[in-house]
């Protein structure tokens, strides 16, 4: 029995021993934020006319069509910059939608360098996940992409990532079952569909392809973050040119033979029409052969008026984790530079057809010279540019889709409208406003239910509220949903009587501590940060 | 008084064909229901006609194209990682498992009924729960990304002692008094588990080595955090899933599905091996002595 017990004994010390050996072994090559790491000391020739010289390891993440040709391409970098960097870089695949999952999941362990979609700009700048571009990089942009691309990478006047592709989607047809003139009319496009008993693929329960109705009727939905991730929107959906768009998304589901799917996978199964993206564009290839039609999204007829559907643009960028290592960062910068190129986006729209972005690049003629990547560019000029949209915005825009295919009643498309509105209203005052969290609520800063929130117009918001009886009466006000501690008993100057005096050491968290329970009306100048407490 | 008895029996005969009957038709179908999308799978992991969802079940043209594309991809990899995993994770969890099992059953030592109690309040958190503070452990101690095999492992056997319920449940039935004669005859508590209990046991160590397998093999939230954005630490769940995105799909819906197969068929092997012991030992434990 002993024996056995020495032995496992000794297992375990093995194994902790173990464990300490592995920690300090990955240590260093873990963390990219050692200083002046495998960069910095590796370059011997480290002189100052090649300050960037050094052999750096990196981790990469692109998506899996892309993974052999991204290796090509740092293969190619190393050969061919000018800086003396070689990078020893890792391709993982990892996908754009993914991407930011994944990064804000853990940014240290994270890809130095990253492919992601638009919808995740805000979020992963919001971590920390992005590197600032410097001025040169910045210029470097500007000059090479057009302005909705450069407005796409720019939060609080600083930009954050490189244009890579557009992110958009168009109509695929079957050129033998859709003529040519009916390309330009969803109401032709579902007559011939019907009259060949074939399949008209629009996901239209889905937020991202219903919203071109919206859009091309002329409404507007804008989301937008400032430098501080505070979120605003302009939304007019609910409006008469909303209706026109509930009308004309009744419509095409009506026919019995459209299908609520995005998948060039449908022509195989009998459709005619699929409204998708570039990725499928090899698919529908692959399957109609030379029958193969791309065009922009058609006009659809609501009371005899043509609306063009204004389908939603993104972008897929390259992103920069930031680095504590300077020099590590900047030639990242380099790479993620030589990775947008224009030379380099027509050698990726030569091995896996992603439209450029870049203007030269866009402009060529083996670019223009291929149907789909023409319908794509055709569709970029109306198109509606894709924010930073709302996590909880697509539920909201689904149920739409949903409400327009139950019924042709437009009182129930109003009744609709007016909850999509009180959605966004909700989805808001849960992103935007102060709170006074506290004792009184549990430090409550998210549910809507106990929150304790500060309105009024303009700079100044208030409340009143009663503080009960406890044994610490204490809060602060903080931006929903965050713990920040920049508003509270420091900044009051009207009413520091009522409350105990700040003191970093016994109140590190700036709490404002009423002296005694009672009603108290707390109100904070958002412009000037000062805060007032008035008792009664 | 011959030609009743035959009158009866024939009439035994025909009403017992009838109800095998009405049971083989409700036996079929059920089975068809079930091995349905099993079927739908491996016909169309040979589908080489092309590489998207289709809606036909029986492929044009077949061929071991998916299969021969898995083995150049990752998914080797993955395989491999899984295997190993589950592999060790099944063999260490079920030692622990059994001694767990063999020292609450036969020994009384202070604090027994105590440790039970514990282990049953510690069992009733969900272990996703820990999943966040485990992964900073794991990182600390460097056993994420393409380490993620060993981190892992860990994961899954750290707690196993705690799953000691049905294995001493179903030792609990096998007489003290064969203990006592071997311990009179000289054996030593080793002894005594090796020769007397394991062996009568065998259904219950089957059972406790399947459970312990399976578990790893279909695990994917652990695993995917664990093997973070890394394909080399990924298990097969968490790497074939990457393929799911809409812009992957149509180029890797039948490699999917042979993925799928793949993964299947050493768990089939197990379960058509060990099969007979697994019904005894899911309901030995279920009776208490």
């Amino acid at each position: 029995m002993k024996k056995v017990l020495a032995m496992i004994l000794a297992l375990v010390m093995i194994f902790a021993l173990a464990a300490c050996g592995q920690q300090a072994a990955s240590a260093p090559a873990a963390s990219n934020d050692a200083p002046a790491s495998s960069g910095g000391s590796d370059a011997p020739a480290a002189s100052s006319d090649k300050p960037l010289a050094g052999t750096y390891d990196i981790t990469v993440w692109c998506p899996d069509a892309e993974v052999e040709l991204r290796k090509a391409m740092i293969d190619e970098f190393n050969k061919t910059n000018e800086d003396g960097i070689v990078f020893n870089a890792t391709v993982q695949n990892v996908g754009e939608g993914d991407a930011a999952t994944q990064m804000i999941t853990d940014v240290e362990a994270g890809a130095d360098l990253y492919n992601f979609a638009s919808d995740q700009f805000a979020r992963l700048v919001q971590a920390n996940a992005l590197a600032k571009l410097g001025t040169k990089a910045a210029e470097v942009v500007k000059e090479g992409n057009s302005a909705a691309a450069v407005d796409a990478v720019t939060i609080g006047g600083e930009m954050y990532a490189y244009p890579l592709t557009d992110n958009g989607f168009f109509m695929y047809y079957d050129k033998s079952v859709i003529s040519e003139d009916a390309v330009g009319s969803m109401d032709k496009i579902i007559e011939a569909c019907e009259a060949a008993q074939k399949y008209l693929a629009f996901d239209v329960g889905n937020g991202w392809y219903l919203s071109a109705y919206f859009f091309g009727a002329g409404c507007v939905s804008k989301w937008s973050t400032d430098a501080d991730g505070h979120w605003n929107v302009n939304d007019d959906f609910n409006s008469d040119k909303g209706l026109i768009a509930m009308k004309g998304l009744n419509k095409i589901q009506a026919s019995p033979f459209h299908l609520s799917s995005s998948s060039a996978a449908e022509f195989d199964k009998g459709a005619a029409v699929v409204v998708t993206g570039l990725w499928d564009a090899g698919t529908a290839k692959e399957i109609l052969g030379d029958n193969l039609g791309a065009a922009p999204l058609p006009s659809f007829t609501v009371d005899g008026t043509d609306y063009a559907l204004k389908p939603f643009m993104g972008y897929k960028f390259i992103g920069v984790k930031t680095q504590t290592d300077a020099v590590k960062a900047a030639a990242l910068h380099k790479l993620a530079q030589y990775l947008t190129s224009e030379e380099a986006q027509l050698k990726r729209f030569e091995a896996v057809t992603w439209a450029p972005v870049n203007l030269n690049a866009a402009a060529s003629d083996a670019v223009k010279a291929n149907p789909v990547i023409a319908a794509d560019m055709l569709q970029q000029q109306n198109c509606t540019a894709q924010g930073q949209v709302n996590d909880g915005w697509w539920t909201l825009a689904a149920a739409l889709g949903a409400t327009a295919k139950e019924t042709d009643d437009v009182d129930t498309y109003k009744a609709a409208l007016q909850t999509y509105v009180d959605g966004l209203e909700k989805l808001k005052s849960l992103r935007e406003g102060l709170l006074f969290v506290g004792a009184w609520n549990g430090w409550n800063n998210a549910d809507e239910a106990d929150t304790y929130i500060l309105t009024g117009d303009g700079d100044v918001k208030s409340l009143t509220f009663e503080v009960p009886q406890s044994d610490y009466m204490g809060g602060r006000i903080v931006n929903i949903g965050s713990w920040e501690n920049g508003m509270g008993a420091a900044q009051v100057k009207t009413g520091a009587d009522l409350i105990q005096a700040p003191d970093p050491d016994s109140n590190p968290d700036n709490n404002i501590v009423f002296l005694a329970p009672g009603t108290y009306t707390v109100s904070i100048d958002t412009a000037s940060g000062e805060i007032s407490i008035v008792a009664g | 008084m011959n030609e009743t008895i035959e009158k009866r029996s024939m009439g035994l005969k025909a009403s017992r064909t009838l109800s095998n009957t009405i049971i083989y038709i409700i036996l079929i179908v059920m089975s068809v229901i079930w091995l349905f999308p099993f079927i739908c799978i491996v016909l169309q992991s040979f589908r080489i006609e092309s590489t998207w969802n289709v809606n036909y079940v029986v492929p044009k043209q077949w061929g071991w194209d998916n299969y021969k594309a898995l083995w150049t991809s990752d998914f080797k990899t993955w395989y491999l990682n899984t295997f190993i995993i589950a592999l060790i994770v099944a063999v260490i969890q079920t030692v622990i498992v059994l001694c767990m099992s063999y020292t609450l059953s036969r020994f009384r030592f202070k604090l027994r009924n105590g440790l039970m109690r514990f282990m049953l309040i510690l069992g009733m958190f969900p272990g996703m729960l820990t999943m966040i503070i485990l992964y900073r452990v794991l990182k600390d101690l460097g056993m994420t990304q393409s380490n993620a095999v060993p981190g892992l492992i860990l994961v899954y056997i750290a707690s196993s002692g705690m799953g000691y319920y049905v294995s001493k449940g179903f030792f609990d039935t096998i007489p003290k008094s064969l203990d006592e004669a071997a311990r009179v005859d000289g054996a030593t508590r080793a002894q005594v588990l090796n020769k007397i209990i394991l062996p009568l046991a065998k259904p219950i160590v089957i059972y406790t080595i399947l459970t312990a397998f399976m578990g790893p093999w279909g695990d994917f939230v652990f695993a995917r955090y664990v093997s973070f954005g890394t394909s080399s630490g990924m298990n097969v769940a968490v790497g074939m899933w990457n393929w799911l995105t809409p812009d992957m799909i149509n180029q890797r819906y039948t490699m999917f599905c042979a993925g799928g197969v793949i993964v299947a068929i050493p768990v089939a092997i197990l379960f058509m091996c060990l099969q007979k012991y697994y019904v005894e030992g899911v309901t030995g434990g279920a009776v208490k002595g």
